[in-house]
């Protein structure tokens, strides 16, 4: 084994097909999106090289400057309420506590449905005119707390983020649990030992030995917010009035909807990018600490 | 750890570009363009033709159409096989444009007939001219003037198939329940609001979430209010939006909104679930095509045989009449101009386009493009007889008018009435914003 991975003939022959396939459709379709970006186009015939002139409309248009401003708002939101949630179901979960098996489950199939039968789902409980949580709010006497969620500038935002915190919640806790149930259980042991607490293990014992799993779940949860798109085209293609559109569903409407291919390609150069970035400056945050 | 970040780093960059959609740009292609011999047909050879649709769905006349119209075809016609593929609307938009763009159109495809839709494609020489094809025979059995309406630079690229007009539906129970009169005029219309109001039922509902149905509501009260010429001199110089009829308009759809007119749940409500409100008679109102009336006739629907259709009020103060109506463009198909048997898709189109146009008319699916005498008539409900009727008082038509924009005014025009229906713009910030729409050419 070891003779295999030092020949690097044999590595190349290993890592070569991977390599030309993520190249193919990965790398080269990087390029052409940063090439097309250049361009006043309208994905037919011929476009007309602009410069950076789409860049500029980019940073200096409300539209798209609210859409970037939702996805990290957004971000933020899974940061800070869908990773502790998930730390917390994970911790619950690992320390045996009954029915381990059944909760992990539960918690997981929100996971395995797909993005668009959520939005469906989600979309009948918030429906203003026969939805599950106007006539919950009905039922128990609250009917002035009943509204059109999506359909109003004020609601339509957060009510078209909790589905896809709860989605995902579960994705974060397996990979939490996984982190926590790895570690040795002597440990565990030795803290309990000590005298410390199950919440002082916790914290000081359990989270700090997780540090490498936790990041990969700040990144991918980062990164997901950054670049949703599925759930938010589906429950309210981003309006009303723009409200709720994130990057990536106006780079769609620009494409598919005003045919402006340049703009559009540039706005998704503008997502790769803020997605490379985020990513680094995560690792180097958990690298300094 | 490296390593780790390394596959982190790597994972990321896979899962961003999953949704790298303007990547998939245009394929260099086929450099040289086939057929133009029409040769492939030799009777020993079989030829295969792909027909792509947007008719889908249960309610819908041309999704059963299609699929008897193609089988017939392929029975008689051994030698030249069809194969159809139907899609949804929206997806069916994006599809075609990005097989279009990609040099891998089918042979024959749906296109969505108004102007800004097909344009680009037929500029670019994406789509076959059938002028020469199209033989007197042919032109004699269409409808008068029908075909002038279709050509682009007096030149053919589709055959008309059927029509479609928007009236105002009427739940004429629930018109009753609330005492109120069916409107002919704009206060009219505003009295029978209140009296829906007060009797609790909506008076109207719109799918505001996929914007065009609100677009309807204001594209017939500006033709109403400014008339037929000044709207298309406004679509030629869009400085001329920016007038006292096109702010009275925007005005008016904004008293109708603060009345109480349309359903409160309007932005979150997608265009289906406008018709399902509708069909479950929970409005009393709605303005739409003709496609609809399948739907609202059906025996499952709360409104079958309930529902009227009339033309939409005319206006105390406004220049435009009854006579003038918004819809009449003719949705029809195209043949690739890279299909390697032009011939032969030209036939196709013309059985496809004359057996739907005539079968589709009868089935309800659309007013005729195809002349109709002989034809029995009894199995057309009342509904598409009244339209029907109304087709033939019509003296001027105006396509839906985000067919007529280019593409990006079209989405402009849309978001700005949507603002304007919630009360965020007013209708003098609206006509402003309208002037600085692109100009274009009025193709039906």
């Amino acid at each position: 084994m070891d003779r295999v991975f030092s020949n690097k003939r044999d590595i190349a022959v290993f890592v070569g097909p991977t390599l030309l396939l993520f190249v193919a459709i990965v790398l080269v379709p990087i390029f052409v999106s940063s090439y097309y970006s250049l361009l006043d186009w309208n994905g037919i015939g011929n476009g007309k090289f602009i410069g950076l002139d789409n860049y500029v409309e980019m940073f200096t248009d409300s539209r798209a400057l609210n859409s970037m401003k939702n996805s990290l708002l957004f971000a933020a939101a899974s940061v800070f309420f869908q990773l502790p949630v998930s730390l917390l179901l994970a911790l619950i979960l690992a320390s045996s506590v009954k029915g381990e098996g059944f909760y992990r489950t539960v918690y997981f199939i929100p996971v395995l449905i797909s993005t668009v039968v959520i939005a469906q789902l989600w979309s009948k409980i918030y429906n203003a005119d026969y939805g599950l949580l106007n006539t919950l709010l009905k039922t128990v006497g609250l009917p002035d707390l009943a509204s059109d969620w999506l359909g109003q500038r004020k609601t339509a935002l957060v009510a078209s983020f909790i589905p896809i915190l709860w989605q995902y919640v579960g994705y974060h806790m397996l990979l939490m649990y996984a982190g926590a149930k790895s570690i040795s259980s002597e440990i565990i042991e030795a803290a309990k030992i000590d005298g410390a607490s199950t919440i002082r293990t916790a914290f000081s014992v359990i989270i700090p030995l997780m540090k490498p799993v936790l990041k990969v779940s700040l990144v991918f949860s980062v990164i997901g917010a950054l670049k949703i798109f599925d759930l938010i085209y589906v429950l309210t293609g981003g309006g009303p009035f723009f409200v709720t559109e994130v990057p990536s569903t106006l780079m769609y409407t620009t494409i598919f909807d005003t045919f402006r291919y340049g703009y559009g390609s540039a706005i998704s150069v503008f997502i790769i990018l803020e997605c490379l970035v985020f990513t680094i400056v995560i690792n180097k945050l958990f690298k300094t600490e | 750890m490296k390593a780790l970040r390394k596959n982190v780093l790597l994972a990321a960059l896979a899962l961003v570009l999953a949704i790298g959609l303007a990547a998939c740009g245009k394929e260099a292609g086929d450099a040289t363009t086939p057929g133009g011999n029409g040769e492939g047909a030799s009777s020993d050879k079989t030829i295969e033709l792909t027909l792509w649709d947007q008719s889908v769905g249960s309610t819908d006349p041309s999704a059963q159409l299609i699929p008897e119209i193609v089988d017939e075809w392929n029975k008689a016609n051994p030698h030249i096989q069809v194969k159809r593929t139907g899609t949804p609307g929206e997806q069916y938009k994006t599809k075609i444009k990005t097989a279009l763009a990609a040099n891998e159109a089918p042979d024959i495809f749906y296109g969505m007939g108004g102007g800004s839709f097909m344009q680009p494609y037929i500029e670019n020489g994406n789509v076959l001219e059938i002028t020469s094809y199209v033989t007197d025979e042919v032109k004699a059995k269409i409808k008068p003037g029908v075909l002038e309406t279709l050509e682009y630079e007096e030149k053919l690229y589709t055959l008309p198939v059927y029509t479609h007009i928007a009236n105002l539906y009427i739940n004429t129970e629930l018109f009753e329940k609330a005492g109120a009169d069916i409107p002919t005029t704009y206060s009219e219309l505003l009295d029978a609001v209140d009296k829906l109001r007060a009797a609790g039922i909506t008076p109207a509902v719109i799918g505001e979430k996929d914007r065009w149905p609100g677009m309807y509501w204001f594209n017939i009260i500006a033709l109403r209010q400014a008339g037929y010429d000044a709207v298309v001199e406004a679509f030629h110089n869009p400085s001329k939006w920016n007038s006292p009829d096109i702010i009275e308009a925007a005005r008016k759809l904004q008293e109708l909104a603060n009345a109480g007119m349309f359903n409160d749940s309007l932005f979150s409500m997608s265009y289906e679930e406008m018709l399902g409100a509708y069909n479950a008679g929970n409005a009393a109102m709605m303005f739409q095509a003709n496609w609809v009336n399948a739907g609202i006739e059906d025996p499952s629907s709360a409104t079958s045989g309930k529902v009227v259709v009339v033309p939409f009020p005319v206006f105390e103060d406004g220049k435009g009449t009854a006579h003038e109506f918004l819809g009449g463009s003719s949705d029809g198909f195209y043949i690739s101009a890279n299909t390697k048997y032009p011939d032969e898709a030209y036939e196709f189109l013309l059985y496809l386009s004359e057996q739907l146009g005539t079968r589709g008319f009868l089935a309800g699916a659309g007013l005729p493009t195809w002349n109709t005498e002989g034809l029995d008539t009894s199995s057309l409900s009342q509904l598409d007889l009244t339209f029907a009727e109304l087709m033939d008082t019509a003296e001027a038509f105006i396509p839906w008018w985000d067919n007529v924009f280019p593409a990006s005014s079209a989405d402009t025009h849309k978001n700005l009435i949507a603002q304007l229906l919630a009360g965020e713009i007013t209708p003098e910030q609206f006509a402003e914003r309208m002037a600085q729409l692109e100009p274009t050419e009025l193709h039906l």
